[in-house]
């Protein structure tokens, strides 16, 4: 049975550059070539030296099946049918071939997503580890984590988690109010949900739970103390967001703007006097708890996607990287090749600003440098003087963080940046 | 063959194309098959909107009752005031008009108008009083009107009801016996007037002639008198209304023909086209230019369409002599064409033809008058935008144009209708009483009935009312630049000139506006209306109290890209005005003017 391991929690000191974590693990297989979107449309050669993105070390795999439909999920997810858990791992079994056969290596973070993966049985989700056991190995170095609803696990089923070689759970609970629950589409009680993340940390795991803010008739702030109150050390805390051909957005589901941002200045309030810190828009962890996985996506590193709609981050010659989007599962089964959209310098520039700001990490601009042979601070010097001006961004050392003003107004901020033309 | 030219003219509404509809059937001008309603309204623009924008002409064959076959050239003519200048170019076809006005509702501004345009032209007027068939038809007070309102005879004016047909034979007889026939010498030297002409792809300018004396046929070189190049013609023809060809075009005869025009400078309409070995010796008076009255930019949505759009002007002017272009640069909008029209409704059908015709798609700024400023050196110049106008310090006098404005209503709505004009600043200089019906003549600033006075008219009128203006003088005003401030920096391309006593109103609306169509900024920013520097009106866009994705995973990273730059492409006219993002929209929100 797993506990919670120090590395588990390990979080990268402050400039650590991603690019280290690649010594002493030489590809087996060749950077792919380029494929980029059509062969009529090469990538300009940067004139810049650009890096590539070092091997991936961390792997998320979809598991498109759910017990129920949530009406604000824009996640891929369907109910399962019959044989089509066979075919899914028969498919998968082909994809992890190929993939590792190219690349090798071995995996610090796994990460179970859906859907819901608990939704599959435990011969089935040993069929899926063994899959990965035949590859990169199982379980990962440094963090396997499985998201769980509170209705597929009882105590006893915790341990079989533990056995199969999960560390990390990352427990859909969302609210701990009935009629939140209700609303939201969701099957569980709220005493379910309390229940599901005590049990998962008195087994001993690393335990992270989902709680929704802004939900209509919600009381933010008691599910933020009685969530908090559970000891769990990550909290991901989502705004409802009416993503489009949802049933909310059928619906006509509105969020109120000024309660979004109340909840989200709430969540940061109340959450810090129980020592979660906001290191992330969402997420809020103890010290040693972040996410070592998300905090891949969020620093540019590379990763595998395994499974229906799952995405990737690969390295490839000729530019920064390759993110590739595999299909929805009729056209994944099929065999279909996955979309492939390069990231030149440029766009792994932006992207970084995208994804870095969102963290209390910031953007760490010499790495950034150095893979994309771009300086940020001269090519948007306009927009990041006005940002600093205006107190959204700041600069510690070599990192550039939002401020809390800047992170409420991020995408605001993003749009700046993607509408500035750079400066050569 | 004995030839008969005429237009038919009346004011908006009175039943010309309906007319003009039933003459076709009776003279079997159109098969079956080919028959729909309006049949002279060719242009699809016309159809939608059951309007006449174009001047139509159309060749028919008739036998009266004296047993001799007689050739009709008729032309329908739009009754609208702002098409005006397309009736007097047609006019100069013919030798008489038919004056249609409706029994129910008698003479009304644009009967006058027109009538008057036929006088000077010193046409033939056949009045035809129409829609005797509606119960609330008074035919003898219609003629009563004619000859007191607008002092021609009348009492031989043919009744009828062109929707049901009935006496409209009476009406192709009439033309007979009272329009004149042409004169002109057929072994003169060819003498013919271009009196209006279309762009065709493959066989380039198409003009559209009546001959005076002389005649054209295939083959023979003529000359195109202004530009003095000659051109081999391909084809001549008449209308039906289709272009039909034949062999030659007679003296008194309308039709058209092709010589491989390529270049659209190498005529005009007004033009005399002679012979090129053999030229007459008079040239036939031009058209005096329109006037442009009413001025607004227009702009490619797509700034790669720029040179497309200018092709497109030149060739739409070929068919529309009274708009003008030059090119615009505005701030806001990139690069386009200030362009002149003879009123609102002209300006609507340029543009909906542009987009149609050359498959465009276009922004238009408010239109405005022509304002004239003096400066405190002296100087006078005139100025189609506000953004033009020179700094208050040395501007003396600002004027604007007035017109006189003549208003025809039953009594019962009078009231309403002075409270109207004089809103609009206008002056009463007259008003006659006709019967029950009265005659309202005001002086008014022009630019005060551009937008919804004619709509205002109307509702307050239950329809009733109708009005016409001619152009008077330009008079000094008390008139502001109202200036446009966005986050305390002044917008030139957003300045509009305004009454005082109205600024402060019409700077409400704009900032309202603007801050409604603005998006949701980082920060709040205040929209403000100034006049000299002091603020007159001000509303603030609201800031983003929270504007962050919640989730942005590994499968986030791309979507949320893809969304950015989408964002990017979709806002490349987004202006930024110092540290604010201002949608085309905005800019629209002000110089468009829609309400």
């Amino acid at each position: 049975m797993p506990g919670i391991t120090a590395k588990s929690g390990v979080i990268c000191p402050a400039g650590l550059s991603e690019t280290e974590n690649t010594a002493g693990n030489k590809p087996r297989g060749p950077l792919i070539e380029h494929s980029g979107r059509s062969a009529g449309m090469p990538v300009k050669e940067p004139s810049h030296q650009v890096v590539p993105v070092s091997e991936p070390r961390s792997l998320y795999l979809h598991i498109p099946f759910c017990p129920s439909i949530c009406p604000y999920c824009n996640f891929h997810k369907m109910r399962r049918n019959e044989g089509l858990v066979a075919a899914f791992l028969e498919r998968l079994t082909e994809e992890a071939g190929a993939l590792y056969a190219h690349f090798g290596g071995e995996l610090d973070t796994i990460y179970f997503g859906g859907g819901t993966p608990s939704h599959l049985s435990d011969g089935e989700l040993a069929a899926v580890i063994a899959i990965l056991e035949r590859t990169w190995g199982w379980p990962a170095k440094k963090e396997t984590t499985l998201e769980a609803d509170p209705l597929t696990f009882d105590r006893n089923r915790l341990d079989t988690f533990g056995v199969l070689g999960f560390d990390r759970l990352s427990i859909g609970v969302q609210s701990s109010q009935d009629d939140v629950l209700r609303f939201l589409g969701r099957l569980h009680r709220g005493h379910e949900g309390l229940a599901a993340i005590d049990m998962a940390l008195e087994a001993g795991f690393n335990v992270s739970a989902d709680l929704m803010t802004a939900v209509p008739g919600q009381d933010t702030a008691r599910d933020l103390h009685t969530l908090a109150q559970t000891g769990v050390p990550h909290l991901s805390v989502y705004t409802l967001t009416i993503e489009p051909q949802t049933p909310f957005a059928r619906r006509g589901v509105t969020v109120d703007q000024d309660r979004d941002a109340d909840d989200f200045e709430l969540a940061h309030t109340v959450l810090h006097g129980y020592g979660l810190e906001r290191y992330e828009v969402s997420s809020h962890a103890r010290p040693g708890f972040e996410s070592v996985h998300n905090r891949v996506y969020w620093r540019g590193s590379t990763f595998f996607g395994l499974g229906p709609s799952a995405a990737s981050f690969l390295p490839v010659r000729g530019a920064i990287g390759e993110r590739r989007k595999n299909h929805v599962i009729k056209a994944w089964l099929a065999g279909e090749p996955a979309e492939v959209l390069p990231v030149t310098a440029e766009d792994y520039l932006l992207e970084m600003l995208m994804t870095g700001l969102r963290t209390r990490h910031g953007v760490e601009l010499d790495t950034l440098a150095a893979r994309t042979g771009l300086h940020l601070e001269e090519r948007y010097r306009p927009v990041l003087e006005d940002a600093f001006k205006q107190g959204l961004l700041r600069r510690v050392g070599r990192r550039l963080i939002a401020t809390e003003q800047g992170l409420l107004r991020l995408d605001g901020l993003l749009r700046r940046f993607f509408q500035q033309p750079p400066q050569d | 063959m004995r030839i008969r030219n005429f237009s038919i003219i009346a004011h908006v509404d009175h039943g010309k194309s309906t007319l003009a509809d039933r003459i076709l059937d009776l003279t079997e001008t159109v098969s079956v098959r080919d028959r729909k309603d309006q049949m002279l309204d060719t242009l699809e623009l016309e159809r939608e909107r059951g309007i006449t924008i174009k001047a139509t002409p159309i060749r028919l064959h008739y036998t009266g009752r004296d047993g001799i076959a007689y050739l009709f050239n008729l032309i329908d003519t739009p009754g609208h005031v702002d098409f005006n200048y397309e009736v007097s170019r047609a006019l100069r076809a013919c030798e008489g008009v038919i004056l249609v006005v409706d029994a129910s509702q008698g003479v009304e501004a644009q009967t006058i108008q027109n009538a008057y345009l036929a006088f000077d032209n010193g046409l033939e007027i056949l009045p035809v009083i129409n829609k005797i068939d509606l119960p609330n038809a008074d035919p003898e007070g219609a003629i009563a009107e004619l000859e007191e309102i607008v002092g021609i005879p009348a009492d031989h004016a043919v009744k009828v009801s062109a929707k049901t047909g009935e006496n409209v034979e009476a009406v192709l007889e009439a033309i007979i016996e009272l329009l004149p026939e042409p004169t002109g010498d057929p072994s003169a030297p060819l003498r013919s007037l271009i009196f209006d002409a279309v762009y065709d792809s493959y066989q380039g300018v198409i003009p559209f002639i009546r001959v005076f004396d002389g005649s054209l046929r295939r083959g023979d070189v003529v000359r195109i008198i202004s530009t003095g190049k000659a051109f081999e013609v391909d084809q001549v023809g008449f209308f039906q209304p289709e272009p039909a060809v034949s062999d030659s075009l007679g003296p008194g005869e309308v039709g058209w023909f092709t010589a491989s025009i390529k270049d659209i400078n190498d005529t005009q309409i007004g033009d005399t086209v002679t012979s090129a070995g053999n030229p007459c010796k008079d040239i036939i008076p031009g058209f005096k230019p329109a006037q442009p009255v009413v001025f607004s930019g227009l702009y490619p949505t797509d700034s790669e369409d720029y040179g497309r759009m200018r092709e497109a002007l030149e060739k739409l002017s070929l068919n529309d002599a009274a708009f003008t272009f030059e090119p615009e640069t505005s701030e806001a909008l990139g690069f386009g064409f200030r362009c002149g029209f003879l009123g609102l409704l002209h300006a609507d059908i340029v543009q909906a033809r542009l987009e149609r015709e050359f498959g465009l798609n276009l922004i238009a700024t408010a239109p405005a008058v022509v304002y004239e400023i003096k400066t405190t050196d002296g100087r006078i110049r005139r100025i189609q935008n506000p953004s033009e106008l020179p700094p208050p310090d040395v501007t003396e006098t600002i004027s604007e144009p007035y017109v006189m404005m003549s208003v025809f209503s039953p009594e019962e709505y009078i009231g309403g209708i002075m409270k109207l004009l004089q809103d609009r600043r206008g002056v009463m200089k007259d008003m006659v009483y006709h019967g029950r019906r009265v005659e309202l003549r005001y002086e008014v600033p022009f630019g005060e009935i551009l937008y919804d006075f004619h709509d205002r008219l109307k509702s307050l009128s239950r329809g009733y009312a109708s009005m016409d203006y001619d152009f008077l003088d330009y008079r000094p005003g008390s008139l502001v630049r109202l200036d446009i401030l966005v986050n305390e920096d002044k917008v030139d391309a957003l300045s509009v000139i305004a009454h005082r006593d109205k600024a402060y109103e019409v700077g409400r609306k704009i900032v309202d506006k603007m801050a409604t169509v603005i998006p949701r900024q980082l920060f709040a920013v205040p929209i403000q209306a100034a006049i000299s520097g002091k603020v007159v009106a001000r509303a603030t866009v609201r800031a983003f109290r929270k504007d962050v994705t919640a989730k942005c995973y590994g499968g986030d990273i791309t979507r949320k890209r893809k969304l950015l730059e989408k964002q990017k492409k979709g806002k490349a006219r987004m202006k930024q005005l110092g540290s604010v993002e201002v949608p085309q929209e905005a800019f629209l929100a002000v110089l468009s003017g829609d309400e």
